[in-house]
């Protein structure tokens, strides 16, 4: 009887750590996977031709406006600057033309860093800093980085979430209080 | 090892309990509060550039000189043009509401024809081809085809009215107004040109008669900042301002005296004031003012006080003031805008010419060559043309277009101009909002939102100078519409009707060229202003003038109505953002409160909060009555723009139509409709 019981309880206690190390590899490993969608931009928009080939900087199109807004992506208005009509030959280009130039249709961008609408975020008082503190370093890539979005919030994987900039806020001296962010 | 029952249960636990160790529950739970941020019906911002583009709003009578607030592109606020030297930055209750307007509920989809008892969708293609199939046959037959406009400053009026030269029709209207009793007297009775105009920046002195500056007379931003700039809050005030009229109004209210007059007794009023004066040795340069003044001795300050209430010593302290004043103006009006005759109208004409403030502005030049002149037209009498057609003296239109204009509820006795306007072969409703018109039109063919469409005001009526100011489409349009000059541009070339023209813009153009103005700078919200006079040559008819006053009883129960932007106009119901403005003894759930002073009340049986019906003019509505100290005896005060049928859940049903029992009779003498100060009944319910 007594050796019976000793099997059945060290059956049961590698169920148990089975269980315990299956869920914890199931959580880490496949649940990210399985959480966001892997989504490409609508365009392929090659960040390195217009810095490296055209010599354009960050703010010939993520700009600040007069009032001290952020223009964040551009728009028709700044990209048909140059391409009202396909200059290049890349297929990209002229899908941009085509879809959006010529319908009078803005490119629906993926936003790595959306904010909700509770959220007041000024580019303007964080200009100090360096974009890819909170961004991802495009600026010399090829093609757009993927887009992670969460299957249950919508958001990307990319989101700066409150603890982040509650963070750095303390870090840096700035209040925490509820009003700076949220008006 | 077996998986019995015991290792399930604890693989089954071990797995709970690694969970926890993972990013799951924790990611999950943090989601699920975001995922809640993202409901599809929780409006979402839209960012992007912020602008502001000048315009000149139009959803008020006068027009507001305003500044369309986007960002992205969406308009989301308004706020006055501080660069419009007479609105200064100021806007008006309705004016300031024109973004949310852009998205009532109440637009016009796109055009629509009647279907039964519903309206069915079609094309602007459709009904441009529906129209000029009718219209064809109508052609040359005076009468047959006719229009009511409401825009009394625009040169769309210039198209439709040469649109229906063309189709050999004289039958063009404006709805009555102030502006349309004056242009009576001025163009039509006493043959003069030009526009009548008020310099209330000049004034020292001011004195109302009637005329709710502040609230309902003219361009009420440019009143009040006329009023302002000579009133600070601090320093000497150069301005006085006297209020003659039955109730204590937004005018009376900030007035330095409210001299209490009978609105069916303010002609008496003015006739006693021009009496004082000649006794003073003031007199006129006008034809026949010897007449006149004969005819104005007959009101003595004791006649006057029988017709019109106001004690002698009053009268004589107002008409002192006049003759001590420097420049003093005489303002005339109704005190809903409406209905005023044209006794008042010439009365307060002379007034002004005997002190020296007889201000004609010029007519600006035509765009549209064939268009009828614009002083004419303002002159006719579209109630008295109704009720002619109503009662089987002048033939029903066969097509009869409404532009800018809501007829069917904003007329007096409501109810019969109706049913007049159903007698219209085909009723074409040119409007933004599905209104009480378009509700009952045949066809209806959107407008584009004031802040969408190209238009132009050419001196709205009140003020001191010739102005023109162009509103340009700041906006994209939100729904199917078309700009009504532009339709009927595109109709009279289907017709063969030569214009000249082939866009709105092209008229507008050649409108800004005559004028000698900068497209440009109008365009980026610079009003023209011009120095020049008109000529203040006319005749007193005092023989008219003898039957119009004789006509005046001064005494019974009278009506007035009170016309108060924030609450809307007769073409545009309450904004819902003006709702909360409301007050609650004007309206409480749905009832309508008419103001009477205790004395009024006592005689009628009446007390406060009781439920009544008014009656006049065949019709009647129910209301609630508030005493009030602000109202002369002998007087029922009740609000306009309540009591809409069409139009939005927000604004619909809630209280009654005072336009009902406005009761219209003809002036003697000059037989113009009249329904200011008209008698009424109140019974208790």
């Amino acid at each position: 009887m007594e050796e019976k019981k000793t099997t059945k309880c060290g059956g049961g206690f590698l169920a148990f750590v089975l269980g315990f190390l299956l869920s914890v590899v199931a959580g880490w490993v496949v649940f990210p996977g399985l959480l966001y969608s892997e989504l490409d931009q609508p365009i392929q928009f090659s960040h390195k031709i217009h810095t490296e080939d055209q010599g354009l900087t960050c703010d010939s199109c993520h700009f600040f406006r007069e009032d001290g807004s952020y223009q964040g992506m551009p728009t028709n208005e700044q990209c048909t600057g140059c391409h009202s009509d396909v200059i290049g030959q890349t297929p990209a280009e002229a899908k941009y033309v085509q879809e959006y130039v010529q319908k009078n249709k803005e490119v629906p961008w993926r936003n790595y860093q959306y904010q909700p609408d509770n959220v007041l975020f000024s580019h303007k008082a964080h200009e100090p800093f360096e974009c890819t503190e909170c961004h991802l370093d495009v600026a010399k890539a090829d093609k757009a980085p993927k887009y992670y979005e969460n299957k249950l919030s919508g958001y990307s994987k990319q989101t700066m979430k409150m603890w982040q900039c509650e963070r750095c806020h303390a870090e840096n001296g700035v209040s925490n209080a509820c009003h700076v962010c949220h008006k | 090892m077996g998986l019995d029952r015991r290792a399930f249960i604890k693989f089954v636990v071990g797995g709970a309990a690694g969970t926890l160790f993972t990013p799951i529950p924790w990611k999950l739970a943090d989601d699920a509060s975001i995922w809640s941020q993202n409901w599809s019906w929780i409006p979402r911002l839209k960012y992007g550039a912020l602008t502001a583009d000048a315009t000149y709003s139009k959803l008020c009578p006068a027009g507001c000189a305003v500044k369309v607030k986007k960002v992205a592109g969406i308009a989301y606020g308004v706020e006055g043009n501080s660069a419009n030297e007479l609105s200064k930055g100021g806007v008006c209750p309705l004016c300031a509401t024109g973004s949310q307007m852009l998205r009532s509920p109440s637009r016009v989809a796109g055009p629509m024809k009647k279907d039964g008892d519903k309206f069915k969708p079609i094309s602007w293609d459709e009904a441009e081809a529906l129209l000029a199939d009718k219209l064809k046959g109508l052609k040359g037959q005076d009468g047959k085809v006719a229009a009511i406009s409401g825009d009394l400053s625009g040169t769309a009026n210039e198209v439709l009215s040469g649109f229906l030269a063309g189709l050999g029709s004289k039958s063009y209207y404006y709805m009555p107004t102030d502006q349309t009793a004056m242009a009576k007297a001025w163009n039509g009775v006493m043959g003069g040109s030009g526009q009548i105009g008020y310099d209330l920046e000049e004034a020292d002195l001011i004195l109302c008669i009637g005329a709710d500056i502040m609230d309902a007379f003219g361009p009420v931003v440019r009143n009040q900042k006329a009023f302002a700039a000579k009133r600070p809050m601090e320093g000497d005030k150069t301005l006085t301002l006297v209020y003659a009229g039955p109730v204590r109004n937004r005018t009376a209210a900030v007035a330095d005296k409210w001299v209490a007059v009978r609105p069916d007794g303010a002609a008496a009023f003015a006739m006693g004031l021009v009496n004082l004066l000649v006794r003073s040795g003031k007199s006129a340069s006008l034809g026949g003012f010897s007449d006149f003044a004969d005819l104005a001795a007959k009101f003595g300050p004791e006649a006057v006080a029988k017709l019109s209430g106001v004690n002698p010593e009053a009268l004589k302290d107002v008409a002192k003031a006049l003759l001590v004043a420097k420049n003093p103006v005489i303002v005339v009006g109704s005190e809903s805008g409406q209905g005023a005759g044209v006794a008042l109208s010439a009365a307060g004409v002379t007034l002004n010419a005997m002190l020296g403030s007889l201000n004609v502005l010029p007519e600006f030049p035509k765009a549209v060559a064939s268009a009828p002149d614009r002083a004419g037209l303002l002159a006719k009498d579209l109630v008295g043309w109704l009720a002619a057609v109503d009662a089987g003296k002048a033939p029903a239109p066969e097509v009869l277009f409404v532009y800018e204009a809501n007829p069917a509820y904003s007329l007096p006795q409501a109810g019969n101009m109706a049913k007049t306007l159903r007698k219209a072969g085909m009723l074409v409703s040119f409007s933004t909002f599905m209104d009480e018109t378009a509700a009952m039109a045949d066809l209806v063919l959107p407008a584009p939102h004031p802040f969408e469409r190209l238009d132009d005001a050419q001196s709205p009526y009140g003020l001191g100078k010739a102005t023109y100011a162009l509103a340009t489409a700041v906006v994209a349009p939100e729904k199917d519409c078309k700009g009504t000059p532009d339709f009927i541009l595109g109709l009279s070339g289907k017709l063969g009707v030569d214009l000249g023209f082939g866009a709105f813009e092209d008229v507008l153009k050649a409108k800004v060229e005559a004028i000698g103005a900068d497209w440009d700078a109008l365009a980026g919200g610079a009003v023209h202003v011009s120095d020049k006079k008109g000529s203040t040559q006319a005749s007193l008819d005092a023989g008219a003038m003898s039957k119009a006053l004789a006509g005046i009883k001064g005494e019974g129960l009278v009506l007035i109505a009170q016309a108060h932007l924030n609450i809307g106009t007769g073409k545009l119901a309450t904004p819902p953002l003006n709702l909360p403005t409301i007050r609650e003894t004007e309206l409480y759930g749905k009832d309508v409160f008419v103001q009477m002073c205790a004395a009024t009340a006592k005689s009628l049986g009446l007390s406060e909060g009781a439920k009544v019906k008014l009656a006049a003019g065949g019709a009647d509505i129910s209301a609630r009555v508030n005493l009030s100290e602000g109202v002369m005896p002998g007087v029922v005060a009740a609000p306009l723009g309540l009591g809409r049928t069409a139009w939005d859940p927000y604004t619909k049903g809630k209280g009654d139509n005072v336009c009902k029992i406005l009761a219209v009779s003809a002036e003697p003498g000059t037989g113009l409709s009249v329904w200011a100060g008209s008698a009424v009944s109140v019974a208790k319910m």
